[in-house]
């Protein structure tokens, strides 16, 4: 069973780098200058009254101590209760995670599913018109400022056009009514998905499309193209059995990672469209100090991360059947 | 390579058909009511919390200032306190030190009967667990008796001149949603802890709304209290409802879009400063109007008079002299501000001392440097080239040799980051360049707000800091806070380290005095002291500037901290329903 013994050795050492992901960001976190505590009090407030409250949120104890206590309280299931929102960390994630799912992992497949599309084409056609524009266009869009090109589709496509609402995830005036039903509200998130959706496929298509002509270019090079072209079989069979079975092999670890980072959602596109999700989440809790929230945000960011590393060793022996794991 | 792998577009038929769907999604989706119209104001943040002891975040306070009411409220245009869950001014016994408070006639938004009770179970709450924010405020606070349901005494320790302002403006909370609560914190490891961490899904209070939902972390819904005890009443001479159905807060995350929202009319309101780069844009258009307030805030340059340079009066008064704090309004916030003289701000009229004034004000740069030059070669500072040469002429200056001789090493003028305020931190930058003109080497350095905050108030390892106090109290026990010198150990709001016996005295006294009259001189004279001796240059006070529409709802109420108050939501009218124009 090799590959039994390489998954079972793969999530061990997956296992050992997230308690090392974990420690290194746990003292990180409290040696990093500012007081937690200093965003919670007003100036009326005596220091005495100050280290009652730090030590209530148990941050009066040494940090090594704190530690244990952390690492205990992980194995119990629970990742603490953050000093801003008084509610378990878990639930704060657990209620914000699948809206940046919604918007991110579907905005990174939709962008894989097409770049990798035109890619294959552009590769194909490698010099003609065709090819040079949906590279220059995929360079320009890579290389777009994210906040710039949000503002500029909500301003055309909502305050002029009036196609899309103005950011959020939901109409309010909507959902405060009592009758309305989940296909309404369904439709209704759908419509405020779009514009967010639109602006991270524009910024991120154009790299998968790149990764892959270029994969692409290098496999066509190859000798068993030239074999299978001898062969006399079908450019459309060369193509598509052939050549971007295996070019697509660089860029389903793409594919893979981003995935996985998805769930870290964007601060700049979730703050720009208010989109409720986890990466506001994250820069809220760190520009505050809030070591509960922001602990936990990074451990789900790692774990999904350490994960989608495995599952991609995986597919590339799917993909690939030259490579055995052993 | 003659095979066509197919047109681009036509493979990308999937997509296309995703996007047309997503966009005919918005008018199915779309569908309003006719029903329920209320006041859609937008946040630049959601509220983080519904429960009122772990609240501190403006947004949340925003929100729980509709739902929770105290004794007493600050009147719109005196600033004064005037009665509001309260039926009267408080009756107080200078011979006990009580003050007996009867309460109107009120229930709670559940329909439960708002009794002295609850006055004073919040009052126990507080000082048992120590609550940030409020405990010392009731710290003076010996005793809380209730003779009868509607009167509640309070027996202070010790005289107390701001009682009504701090204990007597908290909110206060039903005793039977909060007690079981309470209850069970008492009992755990950690109460406070658990106090704070108490969830609360349904606020119940005695406001003009009640919550009527929340969800997603995208909205929150505030509708009409039918309990409203001030509903129907005039109070501070204005006559109160509210008169809409409720409010409905929206989040946006950045101000550009919140001023697409309002000036597409899907908001009334966006309760956030508006930067003066979209003044006149929101100008031109009828049916927004942009409302200007003062502010009760204080934007100053602190230093460390526990170490040199700082501890010197002199090289204090230099850089106040050095400091233009008119450009710093003009240039930086645009004009949308006011120089600061006195510590206490200007817009805080029964408090503010006009007769302190700005060092160096209304001299030009050269009349400056001038000024400066002579403080510290008075004082004992040379220069091998000195800023001014013997004819009285500007020159650019070697670095100032301190009066033993040595060099000046360069200090540092920590600011916030320009993304948490860029005021601040071009001000540090405008500053280090007026301190070279004399030759002090000055470099102003950003650091995060939780970083500065630690280093200035625990540490103390700093020469000089910019920072703001956004919102301050109108009663000006914050000088007591910030200037007393037993609060300037590691903690302590005295960041500056300053100490002035002549000034703990004055302190401590106007803390005790009753007399309001007497207070005033004792609170003025300690802003004469401030402004001779200079632990704090204070530099600006900002406008807020707010805007709103005008086409659905009238009636704001404009005052200090603007028109977002419980004046205005108890006001505002719909002006479809009955063409009210009143209000501001």
């Amino acid at each position: 069973m090799p590959m039994g013994r390489y998954l079972l050795g793969r999530v061990a050492e997956s296992v050992l780098v997230f308690f090392v992901i974990l420690t290194v960001f746990f003292f990180l976190f409290r040696l990093a200058p500012g007081d937690p505590v200093s965003r919670l009090v007003d100036p009326g407030m005596t220091p005495e009254e100050a280290a009652l409250l730090t030590a209530q949120l148990g941050l009066d104890q040494p940090a090594g101590k704190q530690y244990l206590i952390f690492i205990a309280n992980f194995f119990r299931g629970h990742f603490g209760v953050s000093f801003h929102y008084g509610r378990p960390v878990a639930e704060i994630i657990a209620r914000r995670l699948p809206n940046t799912i919604l918007l991110f992992t579907s905005a990174v497949l939709i962008s894989a599913l097409a770049g990798i599309r035109l890619g294959k084409i552009a590769a194909w056609r490698k010099g003609g018109r065709l090819d040079t524009w949906m590279t220059i266009g995929a360079l320009v869009c890579h290389t777009l400022f994210l906040p710039w090109v949000a503002l500029l589709l909500i301003w055309l496509l909502s305050f002029q056009v009036g196609w899309f609402p103005i950011t959020g995830m939901i109409s309010p005036e909507l959902w405060i009514v009592g009758d309305v039903t989940w296909l309404e509200k369904g439709l209704d998130i759908l419509h405020h998905l779009a514009l967010p959706l639109m602006t991270l496929f524009l910024i991120h298509f154009g790299s998968y499309l790149l990764i892959m002509r270029g994969s692409m270019l290098e496999t066509l090079n190859e000798d068993y193209i030239f074999t299978a072209r001898a062969k006399g079989l079908p450019e459309r069979v060369i193509r598509e059995r052939h050549a971007a079975p295996n070019a697509a092999l660089p860029v389903v670890t793409g594919v893979a990672l981003s995935l996985a980072f998805s769930i870290n959602g964007g601060a700049l596109t979730e703050t720009v469209f208010s989109w409720p999700g986890i990466g506001r989440e994250l820069v809220f809790a760190v520009s505050n100090n809030d070591y509960p929230l922001a602990m936990g945000c990074f451990l789900l960011i790692s774990a999904v991360v350490l994960a989608a590393n495995i599952v991609v060793d995986l597919l590339y022996a799917l993909l690939d059947p030259r490579i055995r794991y052993g | 390579m003659a095979d066509n792998p197919g047109h681009p577009i036509r493979g990308l038929r999937l997509l296309l058909i995703l996007a047309m769907a997503l966009t005919i999604a918005g008018p199915a989706g779309c569908r309003r009511t006719d029903g329920e119209q209320p006041v859609r104001i937008g946040l630049a943040e959601p509220p983080r919390t519904l429960n009122i002891w772990l609240a501190s975040d403006a947004n949340s306070n925003k929100v729980l200032s509709q739902i929770y009411q105290p004794l007493y409220a600050m009147d719109p245009e005196t600033l004064e306190p005037v009665p509001w869950l309260a039926a009267a001014m408080p009756r107080h016994d200078p011979v006990d030190n009580t003050y007996t408070v009867v309460l109107r006639p009120a229930r709670w938004s559940d329909g439960t009967p708002l009794t002295a009770t609850d006055v004073a179970f919040t009052g126990h709450l507080i000082q048992s667990f120590n609550i940030p924010r409020y405990a010392a405020k009731w710290a003076p606070v010996a005793e809380i008796e209730v003779p009868d349901p509607q009167t509640v005494v309070f027996r202070l320790k010790r005289p107390c001149a701001n009682f009504i302002d701090g204990a007597l403006a908290t909110p206060v909370v039903p005793a039977h949603r909060w007690a079981a609560a309470a209850e069970a914190a008492r009992r755990s490891e950690k109460p406070l802890a658990a106090l704070l961490n108490h969830p609360v899904t349904d606020p119940v209070g005695c406001g003009p709304f009640m919550l009527a939902g929340y969800e997603r972390d995208t909205y929150l819904h505030l509708r009409r209290n039918p309990h409203f005890f001030a509903s129907g009443h005039t109070i501070a001479g204005l006559s109160l409802g509210p008169h809409i159905d409720g409010l409905l807060f929206k989040v946006y995350g950045t101000s550009d879009v919140a001023v697409l929202a309002l000036k597409k009319g899907d908001i009334d309101m966006f309760w956030w400063s508006i930067q003066p780069g979209y003044l006149q844009d929101l100008e031109r258009m009828p049916a927004i109007e942009v409302i200007a307030s003062r502010r009760s805030a204080l934007y100053f340059m602190g230093f460390n008079l526990r170490r040199p340079p700082f501890n010197d009066l002199a090289l204090r008064r230099a850089v106040a002299v050095l400091i233009d704090k008119a450009f710093i309004v003009e240039r930086i916030l645009q004009g949308q501000g006011a120089p600061m003289t006195a510590v206490v701000p200007a817009g805080n009229r029964t408090w503010h001392n006009s007769a302190v004034s700005s060092p160096g004000a209304g001299l030009s740069r050269p009349q400056r440097i001038r000024a400066a030059h002579r403080i510290l070669h008075d004082a004992g500072y040379r220069w091998q080239v000195p800023p001014v040469d013997d004819g009285g002429r500007i020159q650019a200056p070697t670095p100032v040799l301190l009066p033993d001789g040595m060099p000046m090493d360069r200090i540092t003028i920590l600011t916030p980051p320009a993304d948490y305020d860029p005021h601040r931190a071009m001000s540090g930058m405008m500053i280090q360049e007026w301190l070279a003109d004399v030759g002090i080497p000055a470099t102003a350095r950003p650091m995060s707000f939780s970083a500065l905050l630690a280093t200035v108030k625990s540490r103390h390892d700093f020469d000089a800091f910019i920072l703001g106090y956004g919102r301050l109290p109108l009663d000006p026990d914050y000088l007591r806070t910030f200037f007393h010198s037993a609060n300037a150990g590691p903690g302590g709001w005295n960041m500056s380290g300053y100490r002035n016996p002549r000034f703990d005295r004055l302190a401590d006294r106007s803390q005790r005095e009753g007399d309001p009259q007497q207070r005033r001189r004792i609170v003025f004279q300690m802003q004469a002291i401030l402004g001779e001796d200079l632990p704090y240059i204070p530099l600006y006070t900002p406008l807020l500037i707010e805007a709103v529409r005008t086409d659905r709802f009238q009636g704001w109420v404009p005052m200090l901290e603007g028109i977002g108050n419980r004046w205005s939501f108890c006001r505002l009218r719909s002006v479809r329903a009955d063409g009210d124009r009143g209000g501001a």
